[in-house]
């Protein structure tokens, strides 16, 4: 069903068909592809993807990338795009990138079996391992096991930076979505630890759904404060894209972010057994100044220890985020 | 989203005398409204924030010059073939789900006992009380990447409507010709389908064209959660605010819609009054183009399944059967903590004052450009060129989604109520302000004639030649927008503007099943509570 449904429903670039390596090679050179045409093999697929897992064609098919919409759905698709290139490449496999449209989306996709790696965020990670037992861990960055997030305000409020949350509190307030790990779960607990109630701004807290959402909205004051992912702050400031109406206010001390969960189905469906060793080995093993490493801001990839993500779990429970 | 009203029933006759039940209507609307309008803190002051003047700038200014380089308009253009296919298979599942939910409620068969009418009113109160939006994300829930997701959003709560409406046409078809049938002999459902069906058949014919319109708007939003076609294109641009992109997108949708307006207005307006040269022909002849319109349609439909692959398979899969198992098994029992429902409570007055608030400003909107918008019998041409910017006015209005218009609403306004309730008060005012211009321009145009002869100047020519004939339909298409716009406070509050919405959105971010079904339950009531007050308002009106 897959290839009929793809071709017909809005034409993918790469139609999935059996692979033969040189023509797979070129089909699947992404970057060759213009961005929008990758958008449109991602809308194809987005509604056309084998619905379950049991209506799988019987052949190898192919792995399907997915990934939190933590900012601009262009970045995304550029920085994905070059994943399924690279992991296509590297594993000789058909890969496609699907873009979803919220957070949820990306959890409820991989346990429906209609993603098979997916890039998550901490709790949307737990989640989904939660919802999906067999989902293995494949790799995080080096930064993610320190990641940080960034509270922001707007220049009109006259706060300078400073380490005292409690300022923020009579501020009109924005999350980023609201099961993401640094735009919402770390940061409301840090102000809770620092003696603000997450959740008693005027007016109850805003949720912008993703982090480009909260700077514009902070940059229009229509919220006062917000707080979003601190890669995604240093890479806008870097660019010159941040309003300067957005002032950094404070930083959040560390805690453990994204990693790369493979589903346990996805070995079976692509016909390669040793699938979860295999990318393992190839994400740990790209060499310093890769693209896929530079698009993704990380300096190596690094196997996820057991573990790693308690912390958030158990910040995930106590803030209600996680049942 | 919704629901046009079909074409105001014809006015009795003026009856000289009041009515007191006006009286008490228009004191309770007057009281919600001011209720409305305070708990949306338009009496407290400091609801605007200028500072996001300029982003509305941006927006406003990109419709000038929307993005046509060639491969962003080719990714539309397959866009559109797949929202025309979720459209087309999402009608021709809710027609099929009304002809049979129609059996069951039409007084000829199903409803005959007391006891089916209700237990069928109850069971398709569900689907029609829950946003295509919210179906749509409950069913990726369980189908997960299927077209079947988009199909049945559209298909179930459309489907529903059909229902009531369809088992509405047939009750109202004279009986004679089936206590006929049944006094010969013939069974009942034979005799329905040979005494009642027939003299139905154009007003069930015009209903399902008005609901390929719908349904066309309905793709767009389902799009917008993730479903596919032109709206996951407009959900994208406008995630990353690539706003040439997304004008561009709703130019498509705005011809999209357009075409499916012009096309079943037309096949309407010809059911209504067929040419003269076909009616005067002997019994038995159909008429070519309406022919031609159904078999197209026809053909449409298969279209689409061909296009979107659609398997029936996948619907009982075993995978499928998995993830309904899931998700029933956590949805079920519903939270019932208390906590939960006050929160539910004090979010369902937030809800009810958004979608007031929403209707009363696109009504006031409407009346102010109903003439304007009208199409006067001897145009001018400045007249001329005024109508139709108006009218594309309208038009933009009803084609941007919500969710754009609240974002956009949350640049210049501080959040709450407020943003949420002018997101849908702009689409309620595209869909009122073409009904009200065409309330107008079917009104009578003697008393208008006379007073202009008599040397009326044209402000009392208005006030009392048009408004107190125009004043009831455009009422009673005010109060059926209200049921629309409860529904419609989900989806914008889903994407962030407030409301039942937002707790939905949150507990479906947490996957808190239980606490989904409370809520969705609250939806179902709340949505069910404001159909039976708008339904007896109407009915004072009449």
């Amino acid at each position: 069903m897959g290839s009929r449904r793809a071709a017909r429903s809005g034409g993918p670039a790469a139609p999935p068909r059996p692979p033969s390596p040189a023509l797979s090679r070129r089909t699947l050179s992404r970057r060759t592809l213009s961005r929008r045409a990758l958008l449109a093999a991602g809308a194809a697929v987005a509604l056309t993807g084998c619905g379950a897992s049991a209506a799988a064609p019987s052949g190898p098919a192919a792995l399907r990338v997915g990934a939190i919409p933590d900012q601009d759905p262009e970045v995304l698709q550029r920085v994905f795009g070059t994943v399924a290139d690279a992991v296509a490449t590297a594993l000789d496999l058909q890969v496609t990138y699907t873009p979803v449209t919220d957070y949820a989306a990306a959890v409820s996709l991989f346990r429906t079996g209609d993603l098979d790696l997916v890039w998550f965020g901490g709790l949307t990670g737990v989640q989904a391992r939660l919802q999906t037992p067999g989902a293995r861990p494949v790799a995080q960055r080096d930064i993610d096991r320190a990641f940080t997030s960034v509270f922001v305000v707007n220049a009109a409020t006259g706060l300078a930076p400073s380490g005292d949350l409690a300022a923020l509190a009579p501020l009109r307030f924005t999350y980023g979505s609201p099961t993401s790990t640094s735009g919402r779960l770390m940061p409301a607990w840090f102000l809770r630890e620092a003696g603000v109630d997450p959740d008693g701004f005027p007016g109850g807290p805003g949720f912008a759904g993703s982090h480009d959402a909260t700077l514009a909205l902070v940059a229009s004051g229509t919220y006062e404060a917000g707080v979003l992912n601190a890669q995604v702050w240093r890479a806008r400031t870097a660019e010159g894209a941040v309003d300067p109406a957005v002032v950094r206010y404070a930083e959040t001390p560390p805690y453990a972010d994204y990693h790369w969960l493979l589903h346990p189905a996805a070995a079976g469906r692509t016909g390669v057994p040793d699938l979860h060793d295999r990318l393992v080995a190839f994400l740990t093993g790209l060499p310093p100044g890769d693209p896929v490493l530079d698009l993704l801001g990380a300096g190596a990839f690094v196997p996820v220890q057991p573990g790693e993500h308690d912390r958030i779990e158990q910040v995930g429970r106590e803030l209600g985020l996680l049942r | 989203m919704t629901a046009l009203l079909d074409r105001p029933v014809a006015p009795a006759a003026p009856r000289l005398r009041r009515d007191r039940r006006r009286w008490a209507w228009g004191l309770a609307a007057a009281g919600l409204l001011v209720w409305s309008l305070a708990g949306a803190g338009l009496f407290g002051g400091g609801v605007v924030n200028p500072g996001g003047t300029a982003q509305v700038g941006r927006f406003a200014a990109a419709a000038l010059s929307p993005a046509t380089d060639a491969e962003f308009l080719g990714v539309l253009g397959r866009s559109v073939l797949v929202t025309v296919g979720h459209a087309a298979a999402g009608t021709a599942l809710a027609l099929t789900i009304g002809v049979a939910g129609a059996a069951l409620l039409s007084r000829g068969t199903g409803g005959r006992r007391r006891a089916g009418r209700w237990a069928a009113r109850g069971l398709l109160a569900v689907p029609r009380g829950l946003h295509e939006a919210v179906w749509g994300l409950l069913l990726v829930n369980v189908l997960g990447l299927d077209p079947w997701v988009a199909v049945l959003a559209i298909g179930l709560p459309a489907g529903a409507a059909t229902a009531q409406v369809f088992a509405a046409l047939v009750d109202e078809v004279p009986r004679g010709a089936y206590r006929a049938l049944l006094a010969a002999g013939a069974r009942r459902p034979a005799a329905a389908l040979y005494g009642l069906l027939p003299p139905a058949a154009g007003g069930l014919l015009s209903y399902a064209f008005y609901r390929l319109e719908c349904a066309v708007r309905s793709a767009v939003v389902l799009g917008m959660v993730g479903a596919g076609g032109l709206g996951y294109q407009l959900a994208l641009s406008f995630a990353s605010l690539r706003w040439a992109q997304v004008w561009t997108a709703v130019y498509a949708l705005a011809g999209l819609c357009l075409l499916a307006e012009l096309g079943g207005r037309a096949v309407r307006r010809r059911l209504a009054a067929p040419p003269p040269a076909l009616s005067s022909q002997p019994s038995g002849r159909r008429d070519p183009v309406l022919t031609a319109a159904v078999v197209g349609t026809v053909v449409l439909v298969a279209w689409s399944a061909w296009y979107l692959a659609l398997s029936p398979a996948s619907l009982v899969s075993a995978g499928t059967v998995e993830q309904l198992a899931y998700v029933g098994g956590a949805a079920w029992p519903p939270a019932t903590d208390g906590g939960l429902l006050r929160t539910i409570g004090g979010l369902a007055v937030d809800t009810v004052q958004m979608s007031v608030v929403a209707v009363a400003v696109a009504l006031l909107g409407a009346v102010l450009l109903a003439g304007a918008a009208a199409r006067p019998e001897r145009p001018t041409p400045a007249r001329r060129v005024t109508g139709a910017l108006v009218r594309a006015g309208l038009l933009l209005l009803r084609t941007v989604p919500p969710p754009v218009w609240a974002l956009v609403a949350l640049f210049v306004l501080r959040p709450g109520v407020l943003p949420g309730a002018l997101a849908l008060a702009a689409g309620a005012l595209g869909v009122l302000g073409r009904l009200a211009a065409e309330a107008t321009e079917e009104l009578d145009p003697r008393p208008r004639a006379a007073l202009t002869a008599l040397g009326a100047r044209p402000v009392a020519t208005w006030l009392y030649g048009i408004a107190p004939r125009a004043a009831g339909p455009v009422l009673a298409h005010a109060l059926h927008r209200w049921e629309v716009a409860v529904r419609d406070t989900v989806l914008v509050g889903l994407l962030g503007a407030g409301g039942l919405g937002a707790l939905l959105a949150a507990e479906l971010a947490t996957f808190d099943w239980a606490a989904v079904s409370t809520v969705l339950a609250a939806v179902v009531v709340l949505t069910w509570a404001v159909d039976v007050v708008s339904d007896r308002a109407r009915a004072a009106l009449r």
